[in-house]
């Protein structure tokens, strides 16, 4: 222990430090350098991946990620997890460089547990909200090297007062955006807003009427629709049976759809 | 001025006198293996006693609120950044306790014009089979008494208490009564009944032997009917990573035998 952890805090709170801070502290967090303007030539370039969606419907929050990871016109991985569990009911789902985001997912994940057990209560949904931005506030300046993007969507549950599902989508420095409806970022994402806009206005039901087959027909396709045209995004592979990543966020917690329900769905529905 | 071992010595032996005599009222806390993992139960009437330390290590304490808060941080400071650098696996109690709090709480001890720890630990961590389970008493010299940690059968019970006859009755009355794959209700009641003795043992005048069954569900009743139960389970096949669970008043209440 190279300090102890309160001597006297003027804030009347053990965590006046949040767990990045003990991070930085102890030197276990990189730190990013000041924004400056991008460099010239960009000869690295860094593994991106993209197309995330999710949406409200009537059993939750569906979140959904493509598998495919990507430098320039290379795929390197086509398994990548980009919907990644935070805590009991929050998703963070990833769209750019997921070397940045996986560090970012662990760091959050870690900063909601510090906070409960250090402060013996749930960070609020607007903390955790916050808590996101701040990280990607802290990583702006490799953004601006070019090197190190993020652009995450936010999916929880809310307990308090008015127990309901909420969803965020961020854009790179930080700003955060409560929607209503849907989000969608990455590379692909314009199709599927574009999908998600059409059929939430005029669609036979609204996104959040839709049970939990129509939620992951929808899915799909949109994935599906996305990848069509771009290259960064997996979609479905129908050849090796690949098939996107399915979360789905509700009162009782996070569920991960099994492979052979997604397939299921995918053979009557969209294929 | 202290200028001889001699006098060190016996500013150590007060210091021990006075820490004792702080912690003597504190209220026991019984952690139990039990079928599905390990319970840790706790009677009180101002404040909480049982905390979450990481993913798969609960901690139970008396003392100083102040002194107890400094090392609570330190714990899941260090867990923590272990867990995050590495990962939850690598976080260990053992190590926790040997090489980070108990050198600490050593040296704050022997310094004798520093002020001490005046808090008393009891942890537990929860392995992948009760085989792996650890509990762990950590006192305010930095002592250690483990049960897990050596090739000695285990006990796979704990005790913490404000006096030493206090403790050492609570864990007399468990190696006798204590079942290690009983389910949660029962679990309860033997360590509701393992602190009852344990607070009947407290004091100059409190009881020296293990009460009677009568005996000992009367007081047990009469210490119920107006101090709020403090219950959490570390829990072996849980879902989720985290292991850590706090049971309400209620829930810990209802499966309660006369």
């Amino acid at each position: 222990m190279d300090k102890p952890p309160l001597v006297l805090d003027p804030n009347f709170s053990g965590a006046s430090e949040d767990f990045p801070a003990v991070l930085r502290r102890k030197g276990l967090l990189q730190i990013a350098p000041e924004p400056t303007a991008a460099i010239g030539s960009h000869s690295f370039v860094p593994t991106e991946s993209t197309t995330i969606l999710a949406f409200k419907f009537a059993g939750g929050v569906l979140v959904a990620g493509d598998r495919r990871a990507t430098a320039g016109n290379t795929v390197v991985f086509d398994r990548a997890d980009k919907v990644l569990e935070i805590d009991r009911h929050s998703i963070m789902a990833i769209a750019g460089v997921p070397a940045t985001a996986w560090e970012m997912a662990r760091v959050l994940e870690h900063s909601f547990q510090y906070f409960r057990r250090t402060q013996l209560q749930e960070m609020s949904v607007d903390g955790k909200v916050r808590a996101l931005s701040k990280l990607l506030r802290d990583n702006f300046g490799f953004v601006m090297q070019g090197v190190g993007v993020v652009v995450p969507i936010f999916a929880t549950y809310d307990w308090n007062s008015k127990p309901e599902a909420r969803l965020y989508f961020y854009d790179a420095m930080g700003a955060q955006f409560e929607v209503t409806d849907y989000a969608a970022t990455g590379s692909g994402s314009p199709a599927v807003r574009g999908i998600l806009y059409y059929k939430n206005s005029w669609g036979d039901k609204k996104l959040k009427e839709l049970n939990e087959d129509e939620a992951i027909a929808i899915a799909l396709r949109a994935l599906d629709t996305a990848a069509e045209a771009d290259t960064s995004t997996g979609g479905v592979d129908r050849g090796g049976k690949i098939f996107p990543l399915i979360k789905i966020v509700s009162r009782d917690g996070i569920t991960t759809l099994p492979e052979a329900k997604i397939a299921g769905v995918f053979k009557q529905s969209v294929a | 001025m202290i200028e001889e071992p001699y006098r060190w010595v016996e500013a150590i032996a007060n210091r021990r006198e006075y820490i004792e005599t702080q912690l003597a009222a504190g209220s026991p806390i019984a952690a139990v293996g039990y079928r599905d993992g390990i319970l840790f139960v706790t009677l009180g009437r101002a404040r909480q006693k049982i905390f979450e330390i990481y993913d798969r290590i609960a901690m139970g304490a008396i003392g100083h609120p102040g002194d107890i808060e400094r090392l609570r941080l330190a714990a899941i400071e260090l867990a923590s950044t272990e867990g995050f650098t590495r990962s939850a696996a690598d976080v260990s109690l053992r190590r926790l306790a040997h090489y980070s709090l108990s050198p600490v709480m050593k040296a704050a001890f022997e310094q004798v014009y520093g002020p001490p720890y005046l808090a008393r630990l009891l942890f537990a961590e929860i392995g992948s089979s009760p085989k792996e389970d650890l509990f762990l008493r950590l006192d305010y010299d930095g002592a250690i008494a483990a049960d897990g940690l050596t090739a000695q059968p285990r006990q796979r019970f704990a005790v913490l208490g404000g006096t030493r006859q206090s403790a050492e009755l609570m864990e007399k009355f468990l190696q006798k009564e204590h079942v290690t794959d009983a389910v949660l209700p029962d679990a309860v009641n033997i360590a509701l009944d393992a602190w009852s003795v344990g607070r009947m043992a407290m004091g100059e005048n409190g009881t020296k032997e293990i009460p009677g069954r009568d005996v000992l569900r009367k007081h047990r009743g009469e210490q119920l009917a107006n101090t709020a139960i403090e219950a959490a389970v570390l829990e072996r096949d849980s879902k989720s990573a985290i292991r850590y669970r706090i049971l309400a008043d209620e829930e810990v209440r209802s499966g309660l035998q006369k």
